[in-house]
């Protein structure tokens, strides 16, 4: 556990009184927020994102054989590495000017697809909704729980809980039902993705090129009876999301208030579609938008490109609150791209990693986090993009763009329509997700479990495509290859939390520059050299407070559900500082729930 | 690079990566050089087996060849 650090003074001493939670642990490294709260007020005023753990994966990738960086890549996570090798695969891919054969593509596919499975389920059922429990409620708004418990659950015939209270109870920690459900689901998926790559979570079986896995029947049949096999604890999950999610905008008029932001969303597309793929830059356009999940940026609501090549070109990495020195002076790495596009300094295929290590101060630089934004043409403006945990961005986008056609998903008409078939108890569901009003908590949170639905579907249809193409015979599933001495290339895809993309420099046949940008900057990031703070901070900052316990008692569980919305992995402890230097420790841990706090 | 001061390196950045003189998997040729794979993307017995594999293929030609899995 982190030393929490005296911030500096607060302006209203007596009413602001200042919290700090460090480290939330993710998994990709340590997060710590520190906040100043008006309990007067009950209201946020003032938020820092923090991380102090430097990875230092773009310092040591020089010099090493670009074909590992898969691999090597792969272990920047303990929980979704699967999405690093598949975003190296491509970007190794547009580098050696190959693409994977049709196969391969289905087979990677349906991997990344039984990982969003696996790891949406296990953090929404088992680490966000701790925050949702009955022991959690208990604690902070036992007048919410009194509530549920007098109000019946509108979705009762789909996912069998009477009240509201009794879905609570149902999430309660190593007891409750949907928890250990889910523990049982993840441990299936997680079955799933091993057929296809090899081993969880760092793929046995991914290179540039294509996959190692065999196309036999059986990998697809086991594939589709474990995919048969959740399709009702999906179902009820959505039930059970919508019901709890609705009743708690009716018992805490205002929440919608809780971890908003400006809808300013990025998503760089998934699914890779075999048929157009051809992984050259020159053609990025045409088969990014042929992706099954779209890529797109949304601002204010409105989406304003579905072109990869325009994303890709925008991105600037910015410091300003960021234990880095500046490398504008530096030689850069690739001045024009294939298009002969002009590349900003800024951007990660120039960048280059100085790190300075240094005292934290909140004042100045306060984090290992660089600042990554997109540079949009328009208006001049570096726009502090979020993932919206990942699903929220990428249903966003697949929805206003339209783009996406297939009979088990379809975007139109600004909706993403859902339909998943019969299954063991439950009849065939259509589902239906539109852009809500606001990009806050609930609704980053709800996008969450329509995705599982999106991925569970989309993976229907491609086991259908692979099985056809495996009945006509085609076994193929590796491409061969020579590594050019000089050549760049980049990768877009979404980890499960978000934006992933990989931009890679080869000279002399080894890796010149690597950079990956994971969601986690892009969420988590500092304040910027404009002053803009990051989607953490700006989410956190002004909202306000619904928990009834008062500052000696205070558990933070908003603030914690506003920055776990956005999908930052595990939280582990929780080391409470009160201003005046009382120090309050709590070794907590809430997978035991409130109670054991 | 960055200015941190580290110690002096025990390996090459690349060692891991190849050994000169090892055949390179992903060299050109590789595909046509695997036995049983057949360059139009299908496969027969032999992708499975050395052992008779001709007994093992599909008794009629408008057959797939499917691995035995």
């Amino acid at each position: 556990m982190t030393a929490t650090e005296q911030m500096r003074a607060a302006e209203k001493p007596g009413q602001i009184v200042e919290m700090a939670w460090d480290p939330i642990t993710r998994i990709i490294g340590n997060l710590g927020i520190y906040t100043k709260i008006d309990f007067a007020n009950r209201r946020v005023t003032e938020c820092h994102s923090t991380s102090s753990l430097f990875r230092g994966y773009s310092v040591f990738m020089k010099g090493k054989d670009p074909r590992d960086a898969g691999f090597i890549t792969s272990r920047i996570c303990g929980i979704c590495g699967d999405n690093h090798t598949t975003c190296s695969v491509y970007a190794q891919n547009m580098a050696y000017g190959i693409a994977n054969p049709p196969m391969a593509e289905w087979i990677i596919n349906l991997g990344e697809a039984a990982e969003y499975l696996f790891d949406h389920t296990i953090f929404q059922d088992n680490l966000v909704f701790v925050d949702f429990c009955e022991a959690m409620v208990k604690e902070t708004n036992p007048g919410v729980l009194a509530r549920a418990e007098a109000t019946a659950s509108p979705r009762a015939e789909v996912h069998g809980m009477r009240t509201i209270a009794d879905i609570m109870r149902a999430l309660n920690p190593f007891e409750g039902q949907i928890y250990n459900e889910a523990l049982r689901v993840s441990r299936i998926t997680r079955e799933m993705f091993c057929l296809m790559e090899g081993r969880h979570v760092h793929p046995s079986t991914l290179y540039p090129g294509g996959v190692g896995t065999m196309p036999e029947p059986t990998t697809f049949t086991d594939y589709l009876s474990r995919l048969m096999e959740i399709l009702d604890f999906v179902k009820k999950a959505v039930a059970l999301n919508d019901d709890l999610f609705d009743f708690w905008y009716d018992a805490l008029p205002g929440y919608e208030e809780v971890g908003r932001r400006r809808v300013l969303l990025g998503c760089w597309g998934a699914f890779q579609d075999p048929n157009v793929v051809d992984y050259r830059y020159e053609n990025m356009t045409d088969w990014g938008r042929a992706m099954f999940v779209t890529p797109g940026i949304v601002v204010d609501g409105k989406l304003i490109t579905t072109d990869l090549v325009k994303i890709n070109l925008g991105i600037r990495i910015l410091l300003g609150s960021s234990f880095y020195r500046d490398w504008v002076n530096e030689e850069p790495f690739v001045e024009r791209d294939p298009l002969g596009n002009p590349v900003d300094i800024r951007h990660p295929w120039n960048q280059t990693t100085f790190p300075e290590p240094q005292k934290r101060d909140f004042g100045e630089r306060y984090s290992w986090v660089m600042s990554p934004r997109w540079f949009d043409e328009r208006t001049g403006d570096h726009l502090a993009l979020d993932t919206g945990g990942g699903p929220f961005a990428r249903l966003y986008v697949t929805a206003l763009a339209g783009l996406v056609d297939t009979p088990y998903v379809t975007a139109s008409d600004g909706a993403v329509k859902i339909s998943l078939p019969r299954s063991r108890t439950l009849p065939a569901l259509d589902l239906r997700w539109s852009p809500p009003a606001w990009s806050n908590t609930i609704e980053r949170d709800r996008a969450r479990v329509y995705f599982v639905a999106y991925a569970a579907a989309m993976a229907l249809h491609f086991l259908e495509r692979a099985m056809t193409r495996l009945r006509s015979g085609d076994t193929r599933t590796f491409t061969d290859f020579e590594v050019p001495d000089e050549t760049i290339g980049c990768g877009f895809h979404e980890a499960v939390r978000g934006v992933l993309s990989h931009h890679m420099v080869v000279r002399d046949g080894k890796i010149a520059n690597y950079h990956p940008y994971p969601p986690t900057p892009w969420n988590g990031s500092p304040r910027d050299s404009f002053g803009t703070p990051g989607p953490y901070e700006d989410a956190v900052q002004n909202m306000p407070i619904f928990e009834e316990n008062g500052p000696d008692s205070f558990k933070g569980v908003d603030v914690m559900r506003a920055v776990r919305s956005f999908d930052p992995c595990l939280p582990c402890g929780v080391h409470m500082y009160l201003g005046r230097g009382r120090t309050l420790r709590t070794v907590h841990s809430p997978m035991f729930g409130a109670s054991h706090g | 690079m960055a200015p941190i001061r580290v110690g002096e390196p025990d390996v090459r950045p690349d060692a891991t990566a190849h050994v000169s003189g090892v055949r390179e998997g992903n060299a050109l040729g590789s595909y046509e050089m695997e036995p049983g794979h057949h360059i139009d993307g299908t496969a027969d017995a032999r992708r499975s087996t050395g052992i008779r594999p001709r007994d093992r293929n599909p008794i009629s030609p408008s057959m797939p060849n499917l691995p035995p899995g």
